[in-house]
């Protein structure tokens, strides 16, 4: 179990969370997130505003929303009636997705990317036996450059996914790091104080 | 100033205090850093309370809305996931500092007479802490809070005769639900205070008895020093250490102490697959594990708790200053110490063959070392004495032990 967690942390290290320069990779994963993703299933902590963190213009933002307000959020676009019949259970909700599974990130690409056809000629799951999702995006059938591109695709709907889950990773790096600066140099001073302090006993 | 001062004084103990507690207060000056986390779990109650109170202006203590609310705090609060995240890692840091500061007593016997009642606050301080941790995490309402709720208060189905009504009475209800959660948040904002009360008791006789000091030996006056300014400033350059580490899993770990099946909304139609508490309490669970009766498992569980009052008893050697001058009880200190982490180990595993055996052995360990004390400190103690030892320690021990056999 803890191994799966470290795992994960060195994939989380391989996705660089919401930084500038991999502002195309969560753009690209967004459009997967919510046009293949979001069909079944919802990111309800994820609303139009929030995509604008990730890099769209207002104008990209706008036209994807339509007439839809900014602060309304992804409902899944099917409702959960007709998915519990199709499939046998409502999705689960995405925006958390990434934080509520060992392996985080990993563990949802290698889940989308890991349907085979067993000897039987049925679709299985090498993350998740007897997984209720069909193959979405067809990978069991797959040729080798077909094969490639999906888990691009897959990789940066995970990427998207693991921003959404902690939205302020990259702020809390940033003031992390100025933080434990301050305190740095704070508990130095402390040491010096200290020091002359304990210099007046004899 | 002065004469507001004198002014307050004449109708409140002011200066008097001051004088008193602080800039008068005789210290060993010999303390080591080791004496400074009772300092760092009182700034953590600080932290706990403060950030408590600003989440409890965001949260809902509703089994609908709950979840929602801590995503809610997390997303669109501003800094809520600062906020939220001091408070998660804050429990964690209460512990390990909690569990340090209990670890320095026993090494270094400052259970011992006359500092029992001192010893035994702490006790309830430890299971005024327990309560509190095990009632906040229910509140994110996550699968991991409801199903180590739903598993903590079946434990009461041991009690004999009312076992089910005292758990649904507990529960509110026949399991975990709406109710649980309203009474686990009203008393989650509510211990804490009595947690600040019990820590004022815990200081007035803290400074009846005074600090125990690593010799071991009573100090004479030139060795001990104010309080301030001394070890206010010793106690801030360890606090400012301790900030250090605990702002760095804030900041950049801040999951580590945070479950995954904890980010699942709770569903009490669906076990999670391995239901863990949190670390502080692994070594418990252990022990509740490893006893196959629940009522035996629920009764070793208490009395591993609880048997850390009864060592100003267990440990009959009148050979001051805890482990320093004597061997056995310091191997027996680290024994256990190991012992425990094993037992964490095993408490964070499904039980299987070999890690159940492991949990059954450490188990006897544990207790073991309790039992088997009175009669190995009282060995110890001749063949310390035997051995010799430096003049005031032995002088110190002798008059314990004549004072003892006069009484007799």
């Amino acid at each position: 179990m803890r191994k799966s967690i470290l795992a994960g942390l060195l994939f989380s290290l391989m996705i660089p969370v919401g930084h500038a320069a991999d502002q195309a990779q969560l753009k690209r994963g967004a459009h997967v997130a919510l046009e293949v993703c979001n069909g079944c299933h919802s990111l309800k902590y994820i609303k139009y505003s929030d995509l604008l963190k990730v890099g769209f213009t207002k104008a990209e933002v706008d036209s994807m929303r339509g007439d839809k307000p900014m602060g309304e959020s992804f409902q899944s676009q099917m409702d959960a009636a007709t998915e519990l019949g199709m499939f046998g259970i409502v999705p689960p909700d995405l925006s958390l997705m990434a934080k509520a599974r060992e392996g985080g990130a990993k563990y949802i690409y290698e889940l989308v990317t890991g349907f085979y056809t067993d000897s039987k000629g049925q679709t299985a799951n090498h993350a998740f036996q007897g997984v209720k999702m069909p193959d979405v995006f067809m990978i069991a059938q797959a040729d080798a450059a077909s094969r490639k591109e999906i888990e691009g695709k897959v990789r940066d709907a995970a990427a998207f996914l693991n921003w959404a889950s902690d939205p302020y990773a990259e702020e809390r790096v940033t003031l992390g790091k100025y933080v434990i600066g301050y305190f740095f140099v704070l508990t130095f001073l402390l040491y010096l104080l200290k020091k002359k302090i304990w210099k007046r006993l004899k | 100033m002065n004469k507001m001062i004198n002014w307050i004084d004449a109708r409140f103990p002011l200066t008097f205090f001051i004088k008193h507690e602080l800039t008068d207060y005789p210290t060993p000056r010999n303390l080591s850093y080791w004496w400074g986390f009772g300092f760092l779990a009182g700034f953590v109650l600080v932290i706990q309370i403060v950030t408590g109170i600003f989440l409890a202006m965001h949260y809902k203590p509703d089994s609908n809305l709950a979840f929602d609310s801590i995503q809610h705090i997390m997303r669109e609060v501003n800094y809520g996931w600062l906020i939220r995240y001091l408070h998660s890692t804050g429990a964690s840091a209460f512990f390990a500092v909690i569990y340090t500061h209990m670890a320095r007593t026993l090494y270094y016997g400052s259970y011992r007479r006359p500092r029992e009642l001192l010893w035994w606050t702490g006790q309830g301080l430890l299971l005024l802490l327990m309560a509190t941790a095990f009632m906040g995490y229910l509140l994110p309402w996550g699968q991991m809070s409801y199903w180590g709720a739903q598993v903590i208060t079946s434990l009461f189905k041991a009690t004999p005769v009312y076992g089910d009504e005292i758990v649904t009475w507990l529960r509110g209800g026949f399991t975990v639900d709406d109710p649980t959660l309203t009474r686990f948040f009203a008393l989650h904002y509510l211990f804490p205070f009595i947690i600040f009360g019990a820590v004022v008791i815990h200081l007035v006789a803290l400074h009846t008895v005074r600090s125990s000091n690593p010799s071991g030996i009573n100090l004479a006056d030139k060795d001990n020093i104010p309080f301030h300014p001394y070890f206010t400033i010793k106690d801030l350059f360890g606090l400012g250490i301790f900030m250090i580490v605990y702002l760095l899993i804030v900041f950049f770990k801040p999951d580590l102490f945070i479950e995954a099946a904890n980010n699942i909304p709770a569903n009490p139609m669906q076990t999670p697959a391995h239901i863990v508490p949190e670390w502080y309490f692994l070594p418990f669970y252990a022990i509740l594990r490893s006893v196959p009766d629940l009522a035996g498992g629920v009764v070793a569980m208490g009395i591993s708790v609880m048997i850390f009052a009864a060592m100003p008893y267990l440990d009959r050697s009148r050979i001051t200053g805890g482990a320093r001058y004597r061997p056995v009880y310091r191997a027996m200190f680290y024994i256990f110490l190991i012992d425990i982490f094993v037992l964490g180990y095993v408490g964070a595993h499904p039980p299987s063959g070999t890690l159940k055996m492991v949990g059954e052995i450490c188990t006897t360990i544990y207790f073991l070392t309790f039992l088997l004390l009175p009669l190995i400190s009282r060995w110890e103690e001749k063949f310390v004495l035997a051995r010799g030892l430096p003049p005031a320690v032995e002088a110190m021990a002798r008059k314990e032990i004549a004072e003892a056999e006069g009484n007799a």
